[in-house]
């Protein structure tokens, strides 16, 4: 699957890059507007990431060409404009999702990985880890092919684990993704605790294995070990 | 008071001391010239009777306006001007004349001779004057109202236009022109000014909200590299705990300068009145979602949350500042809720009160509202929750109000 980064700072774009490639996904970058608008008239992409600002014009003005050459494309918009004025204009000009900086790379990730799934460009609507199977469209979760029951936010949590398989992710990013930004007028993340302790018991209790580790200081991996 | 109203005033105020003036001044004039016409035809009078006596030798006598008799006394050189009442039989009352009399000598004999004529009454006289001039301080009042009533309909036309035009004024709009055209000097410069003036409003809006955009992307930029390397770093499978703990730490830091120059940023931007999309909200229902969101926090602390919501609290406001209001009001009283404690909300018609057990405050309630106030200085929170609440407020003319009531922190908005 192929995917353009249209993004100034060479930095950030080195670390997103680098990410998605271990994700397996192919990446081209543009670090202007007038590279973007090169590599849009050119080429197809499958997926999109659009920084709204960019060197040489205003990103949103991307959005119609893309709209024009790469129809099938899914575009993820990012932006430091937390204005919902941006989001919202985005968003009617056709971006499919709209992500602020800074974030989690898990979310980007998660973000990516959502609109390939509403694509269709990976294997439909289930996700499948050994004995585990989501079923994105009905929200269901089976074990070994029996249905368990998962409170929403649990499944919210397990399904971003899933998607970011192999990776260290922190509570902070957790509880953006579930709860939302605004997360941060809690004090802290214990009951993330709580409902994964839930996810492991329910894991558990249907034999399946625990894949949920615990990283000391930073967080949590879902990972075969 | 309109403007039509205040000239019509000032003209009715002045036309009337002006009219009343005059009609006072008519009055002195006319009479004294009436009186001044008739001593002059009582004397020609006098000079008639006297040398129709002198030819003739009889003597008339036009009672009460000629009256001539013998008299024994000594003749005097000069006309006696007098003004008397006589007795007038067909009115049956007594009427004003003037007199002119003189003892003068004809045919040797010494006569008494007095002409008079009726004065005019005076009450009369002012009577007439007072009608004339009213008529014509009416007539002229009602000329002047309908010109200038004309006149304001006509001349003052394009200003009540430009004025709907100004009310329609609005910052966030590209741009602002005045339609309306007049011939007058004063209108167009008004209109010049205006569009001026304007047009530096629009500039100075749209420049703050670039700065704000601008050091939004400037810093969040950096930051998003920032924590995409320490997520990036994370990932590495020989980490030592002391590097994890290291790693963690400048990560969870990063987050917070992260929030805070969101946060701060956020308030600037209430305070430029940057969210002008307003629509009807339904309270109680961003109420219920809110406590959901945080339903969490809740369990955990376990807080007794009771309700008390009137589902028809609808507010014209904008959506994101009243989801922050509502978010910070209620994040606050799960945050600085003690274990085991408890929340109450009260919304009715346009009044809303969220209640929480907690701490009692150290320092005075003023200060809740303030940037950076912090009950705990080692606290995570930059203490600013209540300060984009309080300015929230501001913007949509809301009251706010804090009290500690029976060991309650309550905060109180009057939408």
């Amino acid at each position: 699957m192929k995917i353009l980064i249209i993004e100034d700072e060479k930095e950030l774009v080195r670390a997103i890059k680098n990410f998605l490639e271990t994700e397996g996904f192919l990446c081209e970058t543009a670090s202007s507007y007038f590279e973007a608008e090169d590599s849009i008239s050119v080429y197809n992409y499958d997926i999109i990431i659009l920084d709204l600002t960019l060197p040489g014009g205003d990103g949103l003005n991307l959005i119609k060409l893309i709209k024009d050459t790469n129809r099938q494309a899914g575009l993820l918009i990012v932006s430091a404009k937390n204005s919902l004025d941006d989001k919202i204009k985005g968003l009617d000009m056709g971006a499919d999702d709209y992500i602020t900086k800074p974030f989690h790379l898990a979310e980007l990730n998660s973000r990516i990985k959502s609109l390939a799934r509403r694509r269709h460009f990976e294997g439909g609507d289930e996700i499948i880890f050994n004995e585990i199977k989501l079923n994105v469209n009905s929200g269901e979760v089976f074990i070994n092919g029996k249905v368990i029951d998962l409170t929403r936010k649990e499944y919210e949590i397990l399904l971003y684990f899933i998607v970011n398989k192999n990776r260290v992710i922190t509570r902070e990013a957790i509880a953006e993704h579930v709860w939302g930004d605004d997360i941060s007028y809690a004090a802290n993340y214990d009951f993330i605790y709580s409902h994964i302790k839930n996810i492991r018991k329910k894991i558990g209790l249907n034999n399946g294995r625990n894949y949920l580790h615990s990283v000391y200081g930073m967080g949590y991996k879902f990972s075969e070990r | 008071m309109k403007l039509l109203q205040k000239t019509n005033r000032a003209y009715f105020l002045v036309s009337g001391t002006a009219f009343l003036f005059a009609g006072v001044v008519f009055y002195f004039v006319i009479s004294f010239f009436f009186k001044g016409q008739l001593n002059e035809k009582l004397h020609h009078d006098i000079k008639n009777i006297t040398r129709a006596i002198k030819k003739s030798g009889a003597i008339p006598n036009y009672y009460p306006f000629i009256e001539i008799r013998e008299v024994s006394k000594q003749p005097e050189q000069s006309f006696r001007t007098t003004d008397t009442l006589i007795f007038n039989v067909f009115e049956n009352r007594n009427i004003p004349f003037r007199q002119i009399s003189l003892i003068s000598v004809i045919n040797d004999k010494e006569y008494f001779i007095a002409a008079r004529d009726t004065l005019i009454e005076e009450d009369e006289l002012l009577e007439v004057i007072a009608i004339t001039t009213g008529l014509v301080f009416i007539l002229l009042l009602a000329c002047l109202y309908f010109i200038n009533r004309k006149l304001y309909m006509k001349i003052w036309q394009p200003f009540y236009k430009t004025l709907d035009e100004l009310k329609e004024f609005s910052h966030d709009k590209p741009a602002f022109r005045l339609s309306s055209e007049s011939e007058l000097y004063e209108f167009m410069e008004l209109n010049k000014t205006l569009e001026k003036l304007t047009k530096k409003v629009i500039s100075d809006y749209q420049s703050l909200k670039r700065f704000t955009d601008d050091a939004s992307h400037e810093i969040q930029t950096p930051l998003a590299v920032i924590q995409s390397k320490l997520e990036t770093l994370m990932q590495g499978t020989d980490l030592k705990m002391d590097q994890a703990e290291l790693i963690n730490s400048a990560y969870i830091y990063t987050l917070r300068i992260s929030k805070l120059t969101q946060t701060l940023l956020l308030l600037t931007k209430i305070a430029n009145d940057q969210f002008p999309d307003k629509k009807a909200i339904n309270i109680a229902g961003l109420i219920g979602e809110k406590i959901k969101m945080f339903e969490d926090h809740i369990l955990e602390k376990s807080l007794k949350l009771s309700k008390e919501i009137d589902p028809e609290c609808i507010i014209e406001t904008n959506f994101f500042l009243a989801e922050s209001l509502i978010i910070n009001l209620i994040g606050n009283a799960v945050k600085h809720n003690v274990n085991n404690g408890v929340i109450n909300i009260k919304l009715e018609k346009a009044h809303l009160e969220i209640s929480n057990s907690g701490e009692t405050l150290k320092e005075s309630p003023l200060k809740l509202f303030e940037r950076f106030y912090k009950t705990n200085m080692s606290s995570d929170s930059p203490g600013l929750g209540l300060a984009i609440v309080k300015e929230i407020c501001r913007l949509n003319k809301w009251e706010i109000s804090y009290v500690f009531e029976n060991n309650l922190h309550k905060v109180v908005v009057n939408f």
